[in-house]
């Protein structure tokens, strides 16, 4: 397996909180998804992952909740909330900006 | 709202603790075994996937804990376990708590009771909307005779009323007494005409009825009366349907259309306002200064720009009036600063007494804290070693002082009730109201606020002193040591220094208790000039109606005292206006010296106007200086006489022949007799704030009898043993009549000063803690030496070192630090006495005796306090402090 790309600090916050926008989803299905959406290039350890889930939890942009997984057992469903969705918005508007200046610069160099 | 929910957050984190945990654990957990579930599916074997999925997953524990970081769980937690081993350690050692919570709660509480007079008396004297707005105007003359000498000619109070554009209102006002009640039975009531936009101007609305309109200022029309809450609750029963009701006074009928709230007291506790009714002539005046004013400035308009104002204004009138206004200037100032030239300077210093009783109190406890972190040296050195920070190990120490510092305040909190209900109850009762605010001293939302500040930030900057002070703890080099820690030079100077400013703070302080003190025993006995033991005072008001003319009058008078004088037990009866002590300044008059010059309006000399009988010099034993005191002969039909002061003899007769000259009440045209000075009496003090020599004019009673007056009463024993004598022969010569105000001249002096006496008693105590922390202080550090010399002093004694030189040694370091603290001390003291003569009545100046006194007094206390621990070194068996070690 190859090392997975190291993710610029702050980008993971952003990869978590764009999953759980679609629905209310685990830890374990969250990094799963990252993975495939991503075509195997962003692999998210969960060394980091858990971290960055409490941390956005208390920050209140997620909240969680304990419910039935789809192997029938207990798990801890994450969801954006309300704020988070706004805080969502504005980074994802930062960060199509700042790839898009990237490009620019790397394409015109 | 998102902040709300990150809290409620960490407070489960926190008081859940073991849930979360468990939570956590669970979600690891899960993850885990999809892991392994993924891996299976993908064709491990199940030993195969649990190992692989393992391995990918990591350090556990690892991650837990950074789970719990990410929670901001941590800092918290660690906060608590802070506080619960300061809680611990404070128990371990409850001596050194109690010690600590004591003096640092005498500290604290001495300042939240100090500051809850401060909090009523100078921030809320008056609960007037806006207060900062309200000011007081009056025309200066160029000799400012202060607080209640100041006033305004009603025809320029009128001009300015019109043409200011800075004030929202300008109301005027005068007192006068009136005789309420049916004939035969007038009482004095003291009442105050005021303008009609008197209480708008103050923004006070009445507590049931309505104010004074407009056309109520017409004489004719003003027959309606506003009364206090006080006379509404004492003279008529808190009767409920007064309002409408019609009151007789001077023997005219008003309506009584409202009453005023509770605490409404304003420009001094009368019982009654009337319209300020002046006929078209006493408009015009702009002669006699009359009226006093005050205004509400109008929004956004400073105090300055007022006065800029002010003075255009008065010097149009200069040149418009210039026999009348030349020489007048017109000014203001805040109601609020008026009241602080008398309060500010000795609550002022009562709260930096209370400050420097803080500060002592700290510095103790800080000596003390140092000295246990020396015996916690190898602890935190220990800590330092395992890793903790400064910040941590800061975190530590201001944990545990601001557990001493809460503890301190919550004890503080508790009697501050106590004390300060004390501190209301020590004025008596009838003279609070006379004090703006004094009824309002209380422990209210300012007061707890301040105390749980004070206490919050001495908890802080102990706390910080003490990281300070361990900052440079050496793990390495302690932990190797043996024994118990020593204190490095640098520490002992740093404690050192602290009980020199110790020192310092106990000689300023007890200085100005001194003085404080020395200043109240000055003012109690401030009365010269008379002998105010064994006199009785009683004030008699004489119905109009039966006693219309003055024959009528100085004939009851005549047998009133005739009478009295003839009871067993009484030396001498007398009248007078306005007796000393009365707390209130007597009438002042203009007066005319005969063959003088006529004399600008402004230039007019004035004095204290007294009606006197001609005992009354006798009864105070008022020595004659020349001439004769009045006789009985003094009546309606002799010469005009009167007598006037020393002071006043000696400053407009400076070559002493006052006698025989004649004098006149009023300026050059007044239509007033000339009275000849038949004599010359001393001085008398009138009020204790009065200077000694105000020119005062006695007129016999004969020529100018008075209705009301007081009678003063010289008996040979007790003087409440003649009261009831005297009831009696009042009684029997008119039934109607009643006497007020009776009293012991002596007890009224008493209380006339009971606000200075507070003070001088709060600053006594003040100067006696000091005295016993900066005690406690010496001793503590000498003590805490001695026991760190004690390997040192064994060795001493055991090559063969005298005791007493050892003696020597102990005591020199206690008056070296003692000197050290004396020798910056005594110019700082003699600097704020010299200050506190200028501010503090009654306090004459620097006083040599005081500085050498307590001087001493402190050399004295240091060597006491070094004493015990000189005894302690003595009695050190070498044997035994070497083994020790």
């Amino acid at each position: 397996m190859s090392k997975p790309t190291d993710l610029v600090q702050g980008t993971l916050d952003l990869l978590i909180l764009k999953t759980v926008a679609v629905e209310p989803m685990h830890g374990w299905a969250i990094a799963q998804r990252i993975r495939q959406v991503s075509k195997e290039v962003l692999q998210v350890n969960q060394g980091a992952l858990y971290p960055a889930l409490h941390r956005l939890e208390q920050q209140s942009w997620i909240t969680a909740e304990w419910g039935e997984s789809e192997n029938n057992r207990r798990a801890k469903y994450y969801s954006l909330t309300k704020s988070g969705k706004k805080y969502l918005q504005s980074e994802q508007a930062n960060w199509e900006r700042l790839s898009a200046a990237i490009g620019l610069v790397l394409n015109t160099a | 709202m998102r902040r709300l929910q990150s809290i409620s957050h960490r407070l489960r984190n926190l008081f859940h603790k073991d849930a979360v945990e468990r939570e956590t654990d669970q979600e690891l957990h899960f993850h885990l075994e999809r892991q392994i579930a993924e891996h299976a599916a993908a064709g491990m074997s199940p030993e195969e996937a649990r190992r692989e999925a393992l391995l990918e997953f990591g350090g556990v524990e690892q991650f837990k804990e950074e789970c719990r970081e990410a929670r901001g769980a941590k800092r918290i937690e660690s906060l608590l376990a802070d506080l619960r081993y300061g809680f611990c350690t404070l128990r371990r050692s409850p001596g050194f708590t109690i010690v600590s919570v004591l003096t640092l709660a005498l500290g604290i509480g001495a300042n939240s009771a100090i500051f809850s007079m401060v909090n009523a008396l100078l921030l809320h004297p008056y609960n007037f909307r806006n207060l900062d707005a309200l000011v007081r105007v009056w025309e200066d003359r160029g000799i400012d005779e202060g607080y209640d000498a100041r006033y305004m000619a009603p025809a320029d109070a009128q001009d300015l009323r019109s043409t200011n554009d800075v004030f929202e209102g300008l109301a005027t006002y005068a007192f006068q007494s009136f005789g309420l009640g049916k004939e035969g039975d007038l009482r004095p009531i003291l009442g105050c005409r005021v303008s009609a936009n008197f209480f708008d101007v103050l923004a006070i609305t009445p507590a049931a009825g309505r104010l004074f309109g407009a056309a109520e200022e017409q004489p004719g029309a003003d027959q309606v009366a506003i009364l206090s809450y006080r006379s509404w609750q004492g003279r008529f029963g808190r009767d409920s349907q007064l309002l409408g009701k019609t009151i007789s006074l001077n023997s005219r009928a008003y309506t009584i259309i409202g009453i005023m709230p509770k605490n409404f007291d304003y420009p001094v506790p009368v019982e009654l306002w009337v319209p300020l009714a002046l006929t078209p002539a006493e408009k015009g005046d702009r002669t006699q200064l009359s009226l006093s004013a005050l205004a509400r400035l109008k929004p956004g308009v400073t105090v300055s720009r007022a006065g800029t104002v002010l003075a255009g204004f008065s010097h149009r009138l200069e040149q418009q009036y210039p026999r009348t206004n030349a020489g007048r200037a017109t000014t203001l100032l805040q109601m609020r600063k008026e009241l602080y030239m008398f309060t500010l300077p000795l609550f002022l210093l009562l709260q930096a007494a209370a400050g420097c009783v803080l500060l002592l109190a700290c510095a103790n406890l800080a000596n003390l804290v140092f000295a246990r972190m020396i015996g916690r040296h190898r602890e935190i050195a220990l800590r330092a070693a395992l890793g903790a920070g400064r910040g941590r190990l800061g975190q530590l120490f201001l944990s545990e002082t601001l557990l001493y510092s809460s503890a301190a305040g919550i004890l503080a909190v508790a009697t501050s009730f106590a004390i300060v209900r004390a501190l209301r109850t020590s004025i008596p009762a009838g003279w609070t109201k006379w004090v703006p605010g004094w009824d309002g001293i209380r422990v209210d939302g300012n007061v707890l606020a301040f105390t749980i500040l004070v206490a919050l930030s001495v908890g802080f900057f102990l706390g910080l002193a003490t990281v300070l002070h361990t900052s440079r703890v050496e793990p390495n080099k302690t932990l190797k040591e043996t024994g118990s820690g020593t204190a490095t030079p640098a520490k002992r100077r740093v404690r050192s220094a602290l009980v020199v400013a110790q020192v310092m703070l106990a000689l300023i302080l007890l200085v100005c208790a001194g003085l404080t003190i020395q200043g109240f025993v000055r003012l109690a006995t401030v009365y010269r000039g008379f002998e105010p033991a064994s006199v009785l005072r009683m004030e008699i008001s004489l119905p109009e109606k039966l006693y219309s003319d003055n024959v009528k009058i100085t004939n009851f008078y005549h047998r009133l005292l005739r009478a009295t004088a003839s009871l067993s037990g009484v030396q001498h009866a007398s009248l007078v206006t306005n007796p000393p002590a009365s707390n209130v300044d007597s009438e002042t008059t203009f007066f005319t010296m005969e063959g003088q010059a006529a004399l600008k309006i402004s230039e007019i000399p004035s004095a204290d106007l007294q009606i006197a009988s001609s005992d009354f010099f006798d009864t105070l034993k008022i020595s004659l200086i020349a001439g004769r005191i009045f006789s009985d002969t003094d009546g309606a039909n002799s010469a005009p006489a009167a007598v006037i002061s020393r002071g006043m003899a000696s400053r407009f007769w400076p070559k002493g022949d006052a006698v025989g000259h004649r004098i006149k009440l009023g300026p050059q045209d007044s239509a007033e007799p000339w009275l000849t000075i038949v004599g010359v009496v001393g001085d008398v003090r009138q009020n204790w704030w009065n200077s000694l020599t105000r020119p005062v004019i006695y007129q016999p009673f004969g020529q100018s009898p008075q209705r009301s007056i007081t009678v003063l009463v010289r008996t040979t024993a007790n003087p409440t043993n003649s009261v009831s004598a005297v009831r009696d022969v009042v009684r029997q010569m008119d039934p109607g009549i009643a006497l007020r105000g009776i009293n012991t001249l002596e007890e009224e002096i008493a209380d006339s000063i009971a606000i200075i006496r507070i003070m001088g008693i709060l600053m006594g105590i003040f100067g006696l803690l000091a005295l016993a922390l900066s005690s406690i202080g010496v001793y503590g550090v000498l003590s805490e030496s001695v026991a760190q010399r004690r390997h040192e002093i064994g060795i001493r004694l055991a090559l063969g070192a005298d005791p007493r030189d050892l003696m020597k040694l102990i005591l020199g370091q206690a008056l070296k630090l003692t000197g050290i603290g004396l020798v910056i001390a005594l110019p700082c003291a003699v600097a704020i006495s010299r200050a506190m003569a200028h501010l503090i009545f009654g306090v004459v100046s620097v006083d040599f005796t005081i500085l050498g006194g307590f001087t001493a007094l402190l050399v004295l206390v240091a060597l006491g306090a070094g004493y015990f621990p000189a005894r302690r070194a003595m009695s050190v068996d070498p044997m035994v402090s070497l083994r020790y070690e």
